[in-house]
């Protein structure tokens, strides 16, 4: 983009200024009803429909909605819509099948996290589950997070003017300032009154803007004619691809909605929910979101590509179209839209790796803070050390953990999306196979990647069953030394390593180069939970 | 100047697979709202 004028800077920073007042007062307000562990970490179980589903699906979206979902129709036009079906398909689920059952189970058990709900449900006498489940979570949150903060920070120095690494660091300082200091205090609650405020402006703006910008390019067939005339490959649902190129990306695509059930930031929003009458209301709030902000994205970046065709990078269409199109102040809540849909993420993630320390591993793993106040500045003090670690990676830019960030969603997905399904609805699952799921989830993910991209990855992750074999072989040793295992986790783990190796030879010899990891990586988990519990014949 | 229009899996895809989903989930809800209202 092009840089701004001072006129219209100082119109955003402004904008950008009152937005960031209006996320601390909503803290402030949060802070002053939490008053325990339980309010910290679930809200008290007493979110509304409004806040559970806009909170649940804003906090699930991030900076992707604005940013590449708007890239991928700009791009590809309508073929790159795939993603729309997907997602929804991804929220029925979620949304009927998990959100009722979830609240419920929840509340009998009294289960306030995620690897709460899995460790209760099958018990776990070890905390095999839920130290693996935290690892997982933690790995993954704590990537996202940095990578968010990053996202944030550029977004932040752009929109306010800051330029060159200082502006960066500022950048990234501001946002995350904000958001660590709302989350310390105000916990779930703060966390949900805030994604519902941001998620309510990322739908206006997805609204607001495709409509203006297809009206001034003179209706929807001026859209459709100026697409064709650029390309007319742009019009079809298929685009330029062809054969197994299309399915694989196709199945893809609705493949995304597959690791909805398995994000603990998106869950927790529906065990938090009243009563059941609240989630019946959540569901047509959240679906509508859904709908409005999946083709109000696509409608931008549609329209992007006719009015701005010469846009280098089709991610900025949203905030190239705002600068172009619309006043100053309309511009700077726009831009307020895309850095919302980022920070909205980054809180939800921020306490989901924070509860995972101070809730899963110092009370339930250590047996530590067991009351309500503890609890409470134990939740407060982690996030504010578990922000301050992202600040820092975000700012040292650790490639490491942005290259895990590539695995975050399939990984999280499919290692937690098909135990969450089958807990809620399948007897003859058990612990062994719940741990088997959790490491077959990550393994065939990672496998499943690297085997399709070995030119890319970095070359001592080019021969997958090296890496799986030790990795395989280090969980079994920790297991042994610290005598978490019985001889059915060895099974899972052996059984997890084995389906992780035959996932990475069937990339690489069939070359299933177009199929997204998390669609094998869910199924394979699905498989191995319900095979090794048969085979350890342990039933719950 | 030649005119151009969507495919049929576009037309899908952009408006009548929304649409569908939309109509579903409305109707999904108003009829659970009719079928709880008898016990309030």
């Amino acid at each position: 983009m092009t840089p701004l004028e001072p006129n219209v800077l100082a119109t955003v920073a402004a904008v950008m200024v009152a937005y960031l007042g209006i996320l601390l007062f909503i803290g402030w307000r949060a802070a002053r009803r939490t008053h325990g562990g339980e309010d910290f970490h679930l809200a008290g179980r007493s979110l509304g429909a409004w806040a559970a589903g806009i909170s649940s699906t804003a906090s699930s979206e991030s900076g992707w909605v604005t940013l590449g979902a708007v890239g991928m129709t700009f791009t590809y036009g309508i073929s790159g819509l795939w993603y729309a079906p997907g997602c929804l398909l991804g929220y029925l689920v979620n949304l009927y099948v998990v959100a009722p059952r979830l609240r419920k189970i929840s509340e009998t058990q009294g289960s306030v996290t995620l690897t709460d709900v899995l460790t209760r449900r099958w018990g776990d006498p070890r905390n095999v589950l839920r130290v693996t489940a935290t690892t997982i979570i933690l790995v993954c949150m704590m990537g996202y997070v940095a990578a968010q903060l990053t996202a944030a920070g550029k977004a932040f120095s752009s929109s306010l003017g800051l330029e060159g690494r200082g502006g960066y660091v500022l950048g990234v300082v501001i946002g995350a300032a904000v958001i660590i200091l709302v989350t310390s205090l105000g916990g779930f609650r703060a966390v949900a009154w805030t994604d519902l405020f941001q998620g309510l402006l990322v739908a206006a703006a997805l609204i607001a803007l495709p409509l203006y910008a297809i009206s001034r390019l003179g209706g929807f067939g001026a859209l459709i004619q100026g697409l064709g005339a650029i390309d007319p490959h742009l019009l079809s649902a298929g685009g330029d691809r062809v054969g197994p190129a299309l399915w694989g990306f196709v199945i893809g695509q609705l493949g995304i909605g597959l690791g909805y059930p398995g994000m603990p930031h998106v869950i927790t929003r529906y065990m938090a929910t009243r009563n059941d009458r609240e989630v019946q209301r959540m569901q047509l709030i959240a679906m509508m979101w859904g709908v409005v902000v999946f083709y109000g994205a696509g409608l931008v970046g549609l329209a992007g590509r006719v009015i701005l065709p010469g846009l280098a990078d089709g991610e900025q269409a949203l905030m190239a179209l705002a600068l172009e199109l619309v006043h100053p102040v309309l511009a700077g809540l726009l831009l307020a839209a895309v850095i919302s849909a980022i920070l909205s993420t980054v809180s939800s993630q921020l306490l989901v790796a924070a509860s995972a320390v101070s809730y899963d591993v110092v009370e339930e793993t250590l047996g530590g803070a067991r009351d309500d106040r503890r609890s409470l500045i134990l939740g407060r003090w982690t996030v504010a050390v578990v922000g301050l670690i992202g600040i820092g990676v975000a700012l040292m830019e650790v490639r490491l953990v942005f290259w895990f960030v590539l695995f975050a969603w399939s990984g999280l997905g499919a290692a937690f999306a098909p135990l969450i399904l089958l807990a809620l609805s399948r007897r003859g699952v058990n612990r062994h196979g719940a741990l088997a799921a959790m490491l077959t989830g990550v393994g065939v993910t990672v496998a499943w990647k690297l085997g399709r991209d070995a030119a890319e990855s970095p070359e001592i992750f080019a021969r997958v069953w090296w890496i799986t074999l030790i990795a395989a072989v280090a969980i079994l040793l920790v297991g042994h030394l610290t005598h978490a295992f019985e001889n059915a986790d060895r099974i899972g783990v052996v059984a997890a390593a084995t389906i992780t190796v035959l996932a990475w030879l069937l990339v690489q010899r069939w070359g299933l180069d177009s199929l997204y990891e998390l669609v094998p990586a869910f199924f394979s988990a699905g498989f191995a939970a319900i095979v090794v519990s048969a085979v350890t014949g342990e039933r719950d | 100047m030649q005119a151009y229009g969507l495919t049929l899996g576009a037309h899908l895809l952009l408006w009548a697979f929304p649409l569908a989903l939309t109509v579903l989930v409305v109707v999904e809800s108003l009829l659970d709202n009719t079928w709880r209202e008898p016990r309030k």
